[in-house]
Parts: structure tokens; sequence; C-alpha cells
């Protein structure tokens, strides 16, 4: 299948609000959304459509966000990286532009523009309502060639690390992942891009030198969205592009997933054993802990390779990530695989007889001795209180 | 049916040393396993050949050392492994990591018919290379699989994304990532181990077997530098007590009292 976006100009008036048009981009229409801007805003945002009627393809300008709005009211990663999109095109002197895909989806554009983009471009399409990598890619990466932003920006949701790693690929450019700072080194025009590895242990700084975009994905709230402003205003862009959607990757059913709430994840108390307890019977201990403390029990794959407790208490790399207000982690070194999955922990007190273990390089409390021992002492305690 | 399974050796440690001058790990002397998740996608790949025959490839790109872990994948039951290994292939980023890993997939005949990666790695965490691969292989991809089944000559898989839970049907040739809770790897017994390490065979294909140019790989060959690796501010106060257990558990109960989880007099 492949057509090409609709562009009846009626519609796009109804859409997107009150006002004269501005005129008819290279690449598109545009009309202004919002009320009357102030006059200095009005002279900036319309010395910069001056720029943005030049021919595409001149050179790479501008900074671009991929507004992904479903479940928008929980996933607000769109709306903090307007805000620091915004911040870093004030200092390359550009515009913000949110792009946005999907089906009947102009309030999304009115959402937008109250949270800070100066241009809003939408692509609307009936085969653009579910969200295909492919068909995406094929959509946003003829929308990048023509015109040509410096920065290219989403949120590392799940769907923003499958689809903007084959959308860089298609345009030749680098992408770095889950960043938890933006920078601009305004001399040299280039973003620096924050990004962790080893589960946070180590941060780098990555650049882009000459390849553009400058493509990263970026951490859920790690930025700060703005205000909600109903006086806000910016400019809607329908560009023209041919959609065609995948055919070898069909969705067949998408639900909800099974919320279960309480668990490990959700704990405010976790206690977390590894092989350094020395059996299933002193892990089995854990239990009772973690019920007096109103908490959860969490294991290190080894314990779970020992069978000494189920698979889906298993934390880290290929288990769950936990975010307790306090973490108590007994017997257990502090292996990579483990660790990222405790980073989110507010208070971490470790206990290990080995003081050199890494583990106690991130805690805030690191008893060297005996877990099992120490444990038992606590548990008498909390069993006399009762 | 035939999968290649890509794989990458990671260090098993939480102590990495940064190589400040090249800005990059320091691997030698350092432990190393195969990457948690590619385990899984090698054990999806010999689960699919049990139940569909075929052969099993697995590839990885890094240094002579990297070796190891192909030979472990040929002890679980890999049916041949590939080391792709060059000088110049060193200090890749994703986009370049992905053009000689899909240059190697492009030269096997006959082109396989599944791609089985890992969703992410442990060390570098981008989760880039997967779907970068299905790009330049020009193949269907879904990312992050918790289930894979074969149903009429097509692939039908499951992936939480987001909140949802996705089931998609795939046709063939295709590439997958694979999550957590897809399977448990089988334990690999020791003699299998010792087996695939005295006589595995591992071929080696270099820049000259993949008919690569030099600019088009490794550092060169990479959109993305890495201009400074650094351990992040510490956020814990790494407060350490030694002492008896009695007087650790002291220490324990009133950390609970200032945290609010233990009332005062509880802790009396």
């Amino acid at each position: 299948m492949k057509t090409k976006q609709n562009s009846d100009p009626s519609t796009q008036a109804a859409a997107s609000g009150r006002g004269p048009s501005l005129g008819m981009g290279s690449q598109g229409k545009e009309t202004p959304l919002g009320v009357a801007l102030s006059g200095a805003e009005r002279r900036r945002r319309e010395t910069k459509w001056v720029h943005r009627a030049l021919p595409a393809g001149t050179h790479w300008e501008g900074v671009w966000v991929f507004g992904d709005y479903r479940n928008y009211f929980q996933n607000r990663v769109t709306l903090q990286l307007i805000a620091k999109g915004n911040q870093l095109a004030r200092k390359l002197g550009a515009d913000m532009t949110v792009l946005v895909l999907g089906s009947q989806i102009h309030q999304y554009a009115m959402e937008y523009t109250a949270h800070g983009a100066d241009v809003v471009m939408v692509v609307d399409h009936p085969s653009l309502k579910n969200y295909q990598v492919e068909t995406y890619v094929r959509v946003v990466s003829q929308l990048v060639q023509n015109f040509k932003p410096e920065i290219f920006l989403a949120g590392a949701t799940a769907f923003g690390r499958e689809f903007f790693p084959r959308l860089a690929k298609r345009l030749n450019t680098g992408l770095s992942a889950d960043c938890v700072a933006l920078e601009i080194d305004r001399s040299k025009r280039l973003l620096i891009q924050t990004t962790p590895a080893f589960g946070g242990e180590l941060l780098a700084d990555i650049i882009t030198p000459e390849h553009r975009p400058q493509m990263a994905t970026v951490h859920p709230g790690v930025f700060v969205e703005r205000i909600h402003d109903r006086e806000a205003t910016a400019r809607i862009l329908y560009p023209e592009v041919d959609i065609e959607a995948e055919e070898r990757v069909q969705l067949i059913r998408s639900r909800p997933e099974q919320s279960r709430k309480g668990g490990l994840e959700e704990a405010d108390v976790v206690i977390v054993g590894g092989k350094g307890l020395g059996s299933k019977e002193n892990f089995q201990m854990l239990f009772e802990l973690a019920r007096l403390l109103g908490g959860e029990v969490g294991a290190t794959r080894p314990v779970i390779l020992s069978g000494w407790t189920e698979e889906s208490r298993l934390l880290g790399q290929t288990g769950k990530n936990v975010k307790p207000k306090l973490l108590i982690t007994a017997g257990t070194s502090g292996a990579v695989q483990y660790t990222t999955g405790i980073h989110g922990a507010e208070t971490i007190i470790a206990i290990n007889r080995d003081p050199h273990a890494p583990i106690f390089k991130m805690a805030d409390l690191g008893l060297v001795g005996d877990a099992k021992t120490v444990l038992s002492l606590l548990l008498e305690k909390l069993r006399k209180r009762l | 049916m035939n999968i290649v399974v890509c794989i990458k050796q990671v260090p098993d440690t939480p102590n990495i040393r940064i190589d400040r001058e090249r800005m990059t790990i320091i691997r030698d002397g350092v432990e190393s396993i195969i990457n948690p998740l590619d385990r899984i996608a090698l054990e999806a790949a010999l689960d699919l050949k049990q139940k569909e025959g075929g052969k099993i490839s697995v590839l990885t790109m890094g240094p002579s050392q990297s070796e190891e872990a192909l030979r472990e994948a040929l002890a679980a039951g890999a049916d041949e492994a590939i080391l792709l290994t060059d000088p110049g292939f060193a200090g890749a980023d994703t986009l370049a990591t992905s053009k000689v890993i899909a240059s190697a997939i492009s030269r096997m005949d006959p082109f396989p018919d599944l791609i089985l990666c890992g969703k992410q790695t442990i060390d570098s965490d981008t989760g880039h290379v997967g779907p970068q691969l299905a790009e330049e292989l020009n193949l269907p991809q879904v990312c992050g699989v918790t289930e894979i089944h074969v149903e009429m000559n097509a692939l039908v898989v499951k992936q939480l994304s987001d909140g949802f839970q996705n089931t998609y049907r795939v046709s063939f040739p295709a590439l997958l990532t694979v999550s957590q809770g897809l399977n448990v790897p089988r334990h690999i017994p020791l003699g299998d181990l010792e087996q695939a390490f005295l006589d595995g065979r591992v071929l080696r294909w270099g820049l000259k077997e993949l008919d690569l140019r030099p600019e088009e790989v490794g550092f060169s060959g990479s959109a993305t530098t890495v201009v400074r690796l650094y351990r992040p501010p510490q956020k814990r106060k790494g407060e350490v007590v030694s002492g008896s257990s009695q007087t650790l558990a002291e220490h324990l109960i009133a950390k609970l009292v200032s945290l609010s989880i233990l009332d005062e007099d509880e802790a009396e």
C-alpha cells in the first residue's frame, strides 16, 4: 500500500485553529495555532519562518523531538524532551520541532504546542495508527532527509529503542542510547550526549562529529516538562510524504499488560539474598524478615540456579529492576548483572563477609560480617516486638 | 530452519577499569562471559532447532579472546562458530559493528531464516545492533520478544513493550531480539565445554574475507565518538562498618530507625 498524506488545506485550518495562513513552505503548508503572538515573539517566529521557506536541503539546522503520545497521561517523556529540546534549540538559535505520526492526532499537536514546541509537524494517516517500526522508519527518514534537522531526540521507551536504531542506520548517522544528560558545545555546534554503561557504573560523553542528524534516545524522567501553557503558539506543518505500510510484520493483537500491583517492583522494602547466605534454609529466613518489615524478597542469579527460590524473584539484567526506599542486600558480592537491577533503590544496606566485595561501593551502609548471623539478630529483635 | 545467533563477550565484573587514553574499558585479565541475553537467544535457537531441525551458526565480532564465547556456544549445541576479527574492526560504534556482522551474514549460503540477538548487552547497553542489522540486511524485526512460535511458515512472537503485550506475525527471513523471560538457558556440562575448547572449530573472518574497506568499519566507519568515560559522582554514602555480629546488628537496627522503618521503642 502506497499513499500520500492528504493535505487538503480546509482540514488543516479546522484542526489547527484560528488565524490566517502564513503561507506555503517548500515542504508543505503551515498555519498558526492559538492566539496572537507578542510583538517580539512574532518577529522571532516570522523571521524563522522566512528561513524555513528556503529550499530544503541547504544545511542541517533545528532540533526535532519524536512525539510519542501513547499513554499520554503517564508517559511524559515526550513533554520532557520538548522542554529540553527547546533549551537546546535556543542555544543554537534554531527551532524546536515535534514530529507526530498517527491517525487522528490533531489534539496532540495542540498539547505539544502548549508544552513548548515552535513547530509541530503532523503526519496523519490511517496506516500510521499503530506504532510500527519499519513503516515509521520509511516516513520519518524521508522527512529527515528533506528538512535536515541537526538534532533528533526520542524517549528511550521500548518503541524508541526499537525504532531509533533502525532509523539511524537508514540515515547512516550516529545514535546514543538512553541518555541521562544532553548539552550543547556551542563553538562546534555539537550535541554532547551522556549515556550510562555497565548499568550506570560508568558514564560516557558521546558526540557525533560529522554525521547528521545527531540522534539520541533519552531516559524518561531526567528532564522536567514545562507547565501546560494554553496561550502558547506554534506553527503546524503538514509535510508531503510517501506512506507505505510494512507488511512483513503484522500486529495480530495488542493488549495492556496485566499490571501486577504490589510485588517486587512496587515494594518499599526489598531484601535480597545471594549465595553468601550459605544455604536454602538461611535464604528462607529472608521471607520472615520481609514479612515483618512489610517488604519483598529478591535473589541473585546464582541463588536461582541453586534452586533456593523461584525465577520471578531474580533481580538485575535478566530479571527485575527495583526501586524501594530500602534495599538490604545480604551475601551478594555485587556482580554487575545483579547491581543493574538495584540502582533505583533510595538506600542500600549491604552485608557481606568480604570487606573488598564490590557491593560495598554502592551501599549507603556496609556491614562487614556474616549476613546470616546479623540478619538472625535482626529477626530476633523484630519477633520480640510482636 | 537455519538460525544465526549473534553473541557478545562481556566482562563479568563490577570492577571495571577505564583506559583513559582510548576511552574504552580495559578487558585484559578480566573474566568474561557470554552476554546473558545472548545466552537466552542461543537457547531459543537450540529450542527451535529441536522442533524444526536445521543448523545454528553463532557469530561474534571482537578480539581473539572472544573465541571463548563461541566455544562455549559450541558446547551448548551450536553447529558452527564464526569469529569476526580484524585489527580494523576496533573502536566500532553500533553503526560500524552492524555493518561487519551484516556483511558476514549476507555471505552465508543459504541465507539464514532467522537471526537472533539479545535485546541488549550488560556493557554498553545500547540495544542498537539488532535493529541496525535488520536494517542493513533489509529484514523485518521485532525487539524484546518473550515468546517465539512457528506457525504456517511464519513466526508468531510476543513482545512486552511500553505497557502492552503485542503479538506479531512475522514472515521469514526475520530478525528477533530476545528479552528475559523467554527461557532459562541450559547448564553446559563441564565435559562438553572441555571438548569444545579442545576440538571445536571456529572460523575467523576479517576485512579481507568480508571484502570490506577499512574506512567502512571500526573507528573510521563509526559516526559517534566517546570523548569522555568516567565514574558518575558517587551518590551513596559508602559508610562501611566492621565488628562483631552484635555490633553490626545494632548498626543495622539504628539505620532502620533513622529511615523510620522501625520505631525507636521497637528497637530498644
